[in-house]
């Protein structure tokens, strides 16, 4: 008896119970389904990271007054707010006419929210940055319209605005916002530039700023220090001289700030292998965590298929000993029910994976884009074919063995 | 068919369901093994049918030693060699009419085409040609016994073995499929019948009479 005739048994066996076969692979569709999901969640929020990373530049780094190492607990991060002092424009100085590896180099303040107001509009809890021109070359900024800041503007602290998308159609909702003007706490400003829409991540829009010269923010704004101080962005000459750029700029910090060889560095320096490292740490364990739940999903719905199997064989003792009778081998008997079984659970596997594409279509819509991996859904299907094979093992060779004239005899 | 004989007798020490039984049974002939419940003579058919292994004695089908055979290899002479045609019929209820005359052609690896072929005009034999894709419980006790009488033929076994082909049917269509039996025979079809009623043994042209696990009478009646 060839593949092909088994397979067709097969399916007419499982499609003569439908209810039952559902039922049977309720937690099979469950488990691959919940493994599905959450690798797809995965796989979104690390091309999310990725993606994150390219767009800051792979070639670029950042310096700042702390290290990720700094917030292992609160006794570190006392220490280091004892130790680390604020980057000031001094040391960017410093690094910039020292510095052979480094493309370029530009600060950033750390944000401030503020209420805008255009009109009757406004539009509260936007997040204000303040930035070098530089920046806008180094973080690659996606212009949907008019322009970055000069050094000028920056220069001479104008009241200029690159705002994001959120803030041009809710603040110019007819029209181009360019050259128009908005108030943040009474001071009106330019708008210059928009940047292309971001859309949003876990439920946090990217489009909702404004960035200002670095200067303006900090004569308007009140101070480059604490809940606006420095932090730096740069770039190497190249990818190959990536690392020596990091060494470079941090040798030079030191030197500028005078620390002794052997102790640590007062400041930080984030690289996109160390925001990489940093969600490969924390993803690690939840992802051994998704694996071991539809894991054991996977191992209640064998044990499902198998007593559904038993009970398939009890039921078709007279078929098995028609069968045998006609000829069946116990060979032919046991691929029937192996097959069948097989087919039962990929069947799961498959709805399993339909439905968690069905929900990532959703997760996409409201949190973030998720990607199911083509060699998940092989492994999914192909995995939930192997269970259901090894689960009807012991069921098709209880009918396999069968004597014919006992089953011949059963009704 | 030539040279089967066979004497058997049940291993263990308590019951002989057959003590030594030997016959011949000749290509073509159209016989009938008799007996009451209790004479053995199931057991007897299942070892004719190749269903089960004497434990002494010697089985021959067309120069095979069917006594010696595996699971397997039995299986593959019950394909070839034997068709059984059961008192309940034992068709799958699920399958059509066609795909009930298929399944030893299946088992024999008879590719799709000529499967349906074959299985057609055997169907079409028993005059149920126009009945391909009925399901059983569609059709009449005696259309359901064509059915397995089709299925049994299908695959040109040596020995046609039917057990009490007639014992779930009434009499009128009793009658038709002993006809059928009788032009099965005259086609050249060797026949074995297991029964225990003397009207439906008597149309045979040779009787076994079964008692006690021992061959009492083996006359030729016609």
């Amino acid at each position: 008896m060839n593949f092909s005739e088994t397979l067709k048994l097969a399916l007419a066996a499982i499609w003569a119970h439908k209810l039952r076969s559902f039922l049977t692979l309720l937690g099979m569709i469950i488990g691959v389904t919940a493994f599905m999901v959450v690798l797809s969640l995965l796989q979104g929020f690390n091309t999310y990271v990725d993606e994150k990373i390219a767009g800051i530049g792979s070639n670029s780094f950042t310096i700042r007054r702390f290290s990720f190492e700094d917030f292992k607990n609160t006794d570190t991060i006392a220490e280091a707010q004892r130790r680390n002092k604020e980057l000031t424009f001094d040391e960017l100085e410093f690094i910039k006419e020292r510095a052979q590896t480094i493309d370029k180099i530009g600060a950033k303040a750390l944000p401030n929210t503020a209420e805008l107001k255009r009109g009757i509009e406004i539009m509260q809890d936007v997040t204000i940055d303040g930035v070098e021109p530089v920046i806008g070359e180094i973080s690659n900024v996606d212009i949907a319209e008019g322009r970055f800041f000069t050094d000028a503007e920056n220069a001479n602290a104008q009241r200029v605005a690159f705002i994001g998308a959120d803030v041009a159609t809710k603040l110019f909702p007819f029209g181009s916002p360019i050259g128009e003007e908005f108030t943040m706490r009474g001071i009106p400003y330019r708008v210059i530039g928009v940047q292309t829409a971001k859309g949003t991540v876990f439920g946090q829009p990217q489009d909702v700023f404004v960035q200002l010269p670095i200067k303006t923010y900090g004569s308007n704004f009140g101070g480059l220090t604490r809940s606006r101080g420095l932090y730096f962005e740069a770039t190497s000459k190249s990818a190959a001289l990536f690392k020596d750029a990091v060494e470079e700029a941090r040798s030079l910090l030191r030197i500028k700030r005078k620390l002794p060889a052997g102790e640590k560095d007062n400041f930080g320096i984030l690289t996109p292998d160390a925001i990489a490292g940093l969600r490969d740490s924390i993803l690690g364990p939840v992802f051994i965590v998704i694996l071991a739940v539809p894991g054991i999903a996977l191992l209640v719905g064998s044990i499902v298929i198998m007593n559904i199997m038993l009970v398939a064989v009890t039921e078709r003792t007279k078929e098995i000993g028609i069968r045998k009778a006609l000829g069946a081998r116990q060979a032919d008997i046991l691929k029937q029910f192996l097959l069948e079984a097989g087919t039962l659970a990929a069947i799961g596997g498959f709805t399993g994976l339909i439905l968690a594409q069905l929900l990532g279509y959703i997760i996409s819509a409201f949190l973030i884009k998720t990607i199911i991996p083509w060699y998940a859904a092989v492994i999914a299907i192909g995995v939930s074919a192997l269970v259901g094979i090894l689960a009807g093992l012991y069921p098709a060779w209880q009918a396999a063995r069968l004597d014919p004239i006992e089953a011949l005899r059963a009704d | 068919m030539r040279n089967i004989w066979k004497s058997y007798q049940m291993g263990t020490e308590l019951l002989h369901a057959l003590q030594g039984v030997s016959f011949e049974v000749q290509k073509g002939e159209y016989l009938a093994i008799i007996g009451p419940s209790g004479s053995g003579k199931s057991t007897l058919m299942n070892l004719i049918g190749c269903l089960d292994s004497p434990s002494k004695g010697q089985y021959w089908i067309n120069g095979n030693l069917v006594s010696a055979m595996t699971d397997d290899e039995l299986a593959a002479i019950r394909n070839k060699e034997i068709g059984f045609v059961f008192q309940t019929f034992n068709l799958l209820a699920r399958a059509t009419a066609l795909h009930n005359v298929e399944l030893p052609l299946i088992y024999a690896g008879v590719g799709a085409g000529e499967r349906h072929e074959r299985a057609q005009a055997t169907l079409a034999s028993v005059e149920l040609g126009d009945r391909v894709l009925h399901r059983p419980n569609e059709l009449s006790g005696g259309q359901r016994q064509r059915v397995a009488i089709a299925r049994a033929l299908v695959n040109h076994p040596s020995i046609l073995l039917a057990d009490e082909p007639t014992g779930a049917l009434d009499t009128k269509t009793s009658f038709e499929i002993m006809l059928l039996f009788e032009k099965l025979h005259a086609e050249g079809n060797t026949i074995i019948l297991v029964t225990h009623e003397h009207d439906i043994a008597e149309r045979a042209h040779r009787v076994i009479t079964i008692r006690d696990g021992e061959i009492e009478k083996d006359e030729r009646i016609k």
